[in-house]
């Protein structure tokens, strides 16, 4: 399924809204994260893995992840991102906004939510 | 197997950041890498094959941009930076490698000879004697003295802690024949305790061996550690063994500890002999009670509180009274005061021939680099203006002007790195090259150039400093680049700005080659002036025998005490002159008690009759004592009167030849002959009352012919019959021998004919033209390297010129062709494309020749019959470097002419 234009460039604001929402759970690892999106958006949705990166360390940098390498027996060292209590609340923020939006297409051009 | 495929997409990560200008933080290529890893993994877990795991891990590698990635102004993401900027560096200079060659050549000579020239001079002037404290030593400056006049100081044990003397010679170790010389020092008894050097095997001598004609042990000897390797391959069992000196017996007593090579720096030493073992060798012509053969040099070590100026205090006070036990009633005897001065780098003559010399040529070696670094600047700067795009594209992806600043700085680090490394191999070689030219067969020079901290340290400098001088205008330029250019056509801008960079350097380099070109003019004038001089006989076809009769008709073997007595030698010499004048080779032969310009002198006051008493060193002649066909083996020209015949023997009237510099000096011009000269007498302790010599006839006058040195003016010199030489004759003589062939053609025959007279002489052969070339060995060396490192200046400022020149014709095509489009004539193009150049190279030759003029003060002594500011060798420079120059800017300005207007203009449409 190609997405288009308009999708496009919404998807871009929502890459840290979606990693923020895939480590609210637990604590995942880059390679994890990219196949999760993958597999939940059944391959709508793929990040190259540069720019996954990239937003990665930007939401470091806000300090709304944290990371970490962790290194268990018998496997590869890895690092970890988990979220803070500063990403949470940034996260929930934007559900709400993200929720509001959706609300005011849906009543403007018709769209349904899926 | 992991850890290896980790290692190897992190390299692959590296690689493709670097391509894009990103760093990564080794974090965050940690951190892909593993991310890469686990696509790999994953995939071949899922059953696909090993090669399309791979292909899809590079899939999504290719798919990145690392843009953002490394944007993080994050502490874990730190520019790793130098590691980075080098492996760029190298690889921006293996993408042209045509520049970098002619770049990291000229760098490699240039720092090269830095590196050579600065490491002579580090060993010949700057570097400390290898022994204890040299800075305590001093030596007794003025040349040389004799054994009395040393006694005396000796025996003022007052005077310092400790003194020595020593004198260094050649010594003949072969028992007969052709000689082995080996290089020798004899020496005080105080010599290595002085200077405190420890034989690192037996013993040094000391005093008690320093007796006259032995110590308790027999004459012993001291060698070096170099000759116990060369001539003993290092054997243990060396201590007790028996040296043949000059055919006498030493008893090898020691060996000193490598790197040590005595108190002359210059020369080494194989043998050390105690000075009181020189009558064993010299027999009754020993010199050690002789007042007028100077010949030692004295060092001294001051006690500890003792300061140099103390020390030349007491040693004056003490002169009056050595100069009365020494030569009494004798009020001209040594008649300057004792100077004393610091020898913390050791005694050498070959510093005083060399020092300046050595300090002109570092110079011009120095301009050399300079006009290279302009050179390469230049090369650096255009192609810095090739990548001026590349460069605005990086500035507007967020690279700081440092960073970019920062890369070019390190490709020209790179580049004089590189020319460093192959410098030092250029200077190992240059430096050997160097003293090899300055050493002569008999005269052998050493310098310890091992690479020691200073001329590390030297090299060091001259690397940043040839950095810094071509690496920072480019990077300056670079820094000056605007993101927006990018967008820009071309960056016209920073184009426009280079022009007035390069034409600065242009004149930099125009100016100091002139500077080289009239040095390299100077010294090659004064190299050939002396090498086609007159010097009064004809140097080709000639050959040098020096026969030494030391060990002939005395038993090898025995007892050895002082004040042998020598036998008369000439019957012996006599017979070789015979026997060698019957070779069919052998076109004339003479013999001569002093070898012409071997640097030999004996000179005597004389009085000529009915003519004014001369003063002081006006009295002063040179003489020689010859045979007869001596004049016509050399060549030389009779003017008036007769050459000596066989009737000039013992008991014939006395007489005397002299040459044209005598007649000038004692006669005022008029005709010598008839005249007689009488020689004065010195004071001579040993016969106090010897009679006063007879006068002898002048009978005939030579032509001048050079006497000692070629460079010295000819002194007046006067020949005597050697049958006729009143006083004992050296125990060698040189043979002058005419050859019909080349000189050393008939070497052997020659060997075997001596030998058939007396085996035991000892010989040695050397052409008479090398004696002359020896003569201006350092006048040679000094013009080869000049003119070499003019013609390099030269070379490399056309290169400079060509460089801009075609530069300035591919900035301006556009506008050549619309010029021409509109009729201009192509001789106006060219024209227009030189006038810029010409401007230039006027600029840099009025200034280039200033600075010969103001340099011209410091080579005035070096140069023999041309002035320093000769007008017509600057003339001649200009010339030459302004028609180079002309032809260097010809060729690209001709292309200009040939540059077709309708390609030009549909090329700027397009």
């Amino acid at each position: 399924m190609e997405f288009g234009g308009a999708i496009r460039e919404a998807k871009k604001g929502t890459a840290e809204l979606v990693v923020l929402a895939f480590l609210e759970d637990e604590p995942r690892h880059g390679y994890e994260l990219t196949q999760l999106i993958e597999a939940r958006s059944g391959g709508a949705l793929t990040f190259n893995f540069a720019s996954l990166y990239a937003t990665l360390y930007k939401l470091e940098e806000r300090k709304w992840i944290q990371g970490r390498w962790v290194e268990k027996p018998g496997q590869r060292r890895r690092r970890y991102y988990k979220i803070t209590a500063e990403g949470r609340s940034v996260l929930a923020a934007q559900r709400k906004e993200w929720g509001q939006f959706f609300e005011l297409i849906r009543d403007l051009a018709g769209v349904e939510h899926a | 197997m992991r850890d290896r495929d980790l290692r190897e997409w992190r390299t692959l990560i590296r690689e493709r950041a670097d391509r894009e200008w990103r760093e990564l933080s080794n974090d965050v290529v940690d951190e892909l890498a593993c991310h890469l890893a686990e696509v790999h993994a994953a995939d071949v877990t899922g059953g696909a094959s090993e090669a399309d795991a791979r292909a899809r891990a590079f899939a999504v590698l290719n798919a990145a941009s690392f843009l953002e990635v490394s944007k993080r102004p994050r502490a874990r993401n730190m520019p790793t930076g130098y590691g980075h900027d080098l492996r760029f560096a190298i690889r921006q200079l293996r993408a042209s490698p045509l520049v970098s060659a002619v770049a990291i050549l000229s760098l490699a000579l240039g720092i090269g000879a830095n590196t050579a020239i600065f490491s002579l001079v580090n060993s010949l002037l700057l570097r400390p004697l290898p022994v204890e404290q040299p800075q305590q030593l001093v030596t007794l400056t003025n040349g040389s003295w004799t054994n009395p006049i040393w006694e005396q100081i000796r025996d003022r044990r007052e005077l310092f802690d400790s003194a020595f003397a020593w004198s260094g010679t050649r010594f003949n170790l072969a028992s007969g024949g052709e000689a082995e010389f080996v290089d020798g020092i004899w020496a005080s008894g105080r010599l290595f305790e002085t200077l405190g050097v420890h034989a690192i095997l037996g013993r040094t001598f000391t005093t008690d061996d320093d007796r006259r004609g032995g110590g308790p042990d027999g004459p012993v000897a001291v060698i070096s550690y170099d000759f116990w390797q060369r001539r003993f391959g290092g054997a243990a069992d060396v201590l007790g063994r028996t040296l043949n000196i000059e055919r006498s017996p030493f008893t090898v007593i020691g060996v000193t500890p490598p790197g040590f090579f005595g108190p002359e720096v210059g020369r080494t030493f194989d043998i050390a002999i105690p000075l009181g073992t020189e009558p064993i060798l010299r027999g009754r012509g020993s010199w050690l009670d002789e007042r007028s053969s100077w010949w030692l040099s004295i060092m001294a070590r001051l006690r500890p509180d003792q300061s140099l100026d103390a020390a030349n205090a007491a040693l004056r006070a003490a002169q009056p009274s050595i100069r009365d036990t020494t030569a009494p009633g004798w009020n001209n005897y040594i008649p300057e005061p004792f100077t004393l001065a610091s020898a913390a780098t050791g005694e050498s003559q070959l510093r005083r021939r060399y020092e300046r010399p050595l300090i002109v040529v570092l110079t011009i070696v120095a301009l050399v680099l300079v006009i290279a670094c302009a050179n390469i600047a230049n090369l650096l700067l255009a192609r810095t203006t090739a990548r001026h795009h590349e460069f605005s594209v990086r500035r507007a992806l967020g690279a700081s002007r440092w960073r970019l600043a920062r890369q070019l700085v390190a490709e020209s680090a790179v580049l004089s790195t590189a020319g460093a490394v192959a410098g030092v191999v250029v200077a190992r070689w240059g430096s050997q090259f160097l003293v090899q030219q300055i050493s002569t067969r008999t005269d052998r020079v050493f310098l310890d150039l091992s690479l020691d901290a200073r001329v590390l340290a030297f090299t060091i400098g001259v690397t940043i400093a040839t950095t810094l001088l071509f690496g920072v205008v480019p990077a300056l330029r670079v820094a000056a680049s605007e993101p927006m250019d990018a967008i820009k056509e071309h960056g016209r801008s920073l184009a426009a700005r280079r022009g007035g960079l390069s034409g600065s350097l242009v004149v930099a380099q125009v100016a100091l080659s002139l500077v080289l070109v009239v040095a390299a003019m100077l010294f090659v004038r004064t190299f050939t002036s002396l090498a086609n001089l007159d010097l009064g006989f004809n140097r080709d076809g000639v050959l040098v025998v020096k026969v030494n009769a030391e060990r002939t008709e005395r038993p090898p073997s025995a007892a050895v005490s002082t004040g042998i007595e020598r036998v008369d030698q000439r019957p012996v010499f006599g017979r070789v002159l015979e026997r060698v004048r019957m070779l069919p080779g052998v076109v004339e032969a003479g013999l001569s008690t002093i070898t012409p310009v071997s640097g030999q002198g004996w000179n005597t006051f004389v009085d000529v009759s009915n003519t004014p008493r001369l003063d002081g060193r006006q009295a002063l002649t040179f003489r020689n004592a010859i045979t007869p066909r001596w004049f016509a083996a050399l060549g030389m020209h009779l003017v008036a009167g007769r050459t000596f015949t066989d009737a000039d023997r013992k008991g014939a009237p006395l007489v005397v030849i002299v040459n044209q510099a005598f007649v000038r000096r004692f006669l005022n011009g008029q005709d010598p002959i008839g005249h007689t000269v009488q020689r004065r007498v010195i004071f001579n302790r040993n016969r106090p009352d010897a009679p006063l010599p007879a006068p002898r006839d002048i009978v005939g006058v030579m032509a001048d012919a050079v006497y000692s040195n070629v460079r010295e003016p000819i002194p007046p010199t006067m020949f005597e019959p050697l049958a006729q030489r009143e006083e004992s004759l050296g125990a060698e003589m040189a043979l002058i021998i005419r050859t019909a062939g080349p000189p050393m053609t008939d070497v052997r025959s020659i060997a075997s004919a001596i030998r058939d007279v007396d085996a035991d002489l000892a010989i040695t052969f050397r052409p008479l033209a090398d004696y002359v070339n020896a003569s201006v060995a350092r006048e040679r060396i000094v013009a080869m390297l000049a003119g070499f490192f003019g013609g390099l200046a030269l070379l490399l400022a056309s290169l400079g010129l060509f460089g801009l020149t075609s530069y300035t014709v591919e900035r301006r095509r556009a506008e050549i062709g619309i010029r021409m489009a509109l009729g201009a004539a192509p001789r106006g193009v060219v024209g227009l494309v030189l006038s810029g150049i010409v401007t230039l190279v006027a600029i840099g030759v009025i200034v280039g020749a200033s600075l010969s003029l103001w340099a011209s003060r410091f080579v005035g002594a070096l140069l023999y019959q041309v002035e320093a500011r000769d007008p017509v060798t600057l003339i001649t420079a200009a010339a030459t470097l302004t028609a180079i120059a002309a032809i260097a800017a010809a060729v690209p300005a001709y292309h200009a002419s040939r540059i077709d207007p309708a390609t030009v203009l549909r090329e700027s449409q397009a």
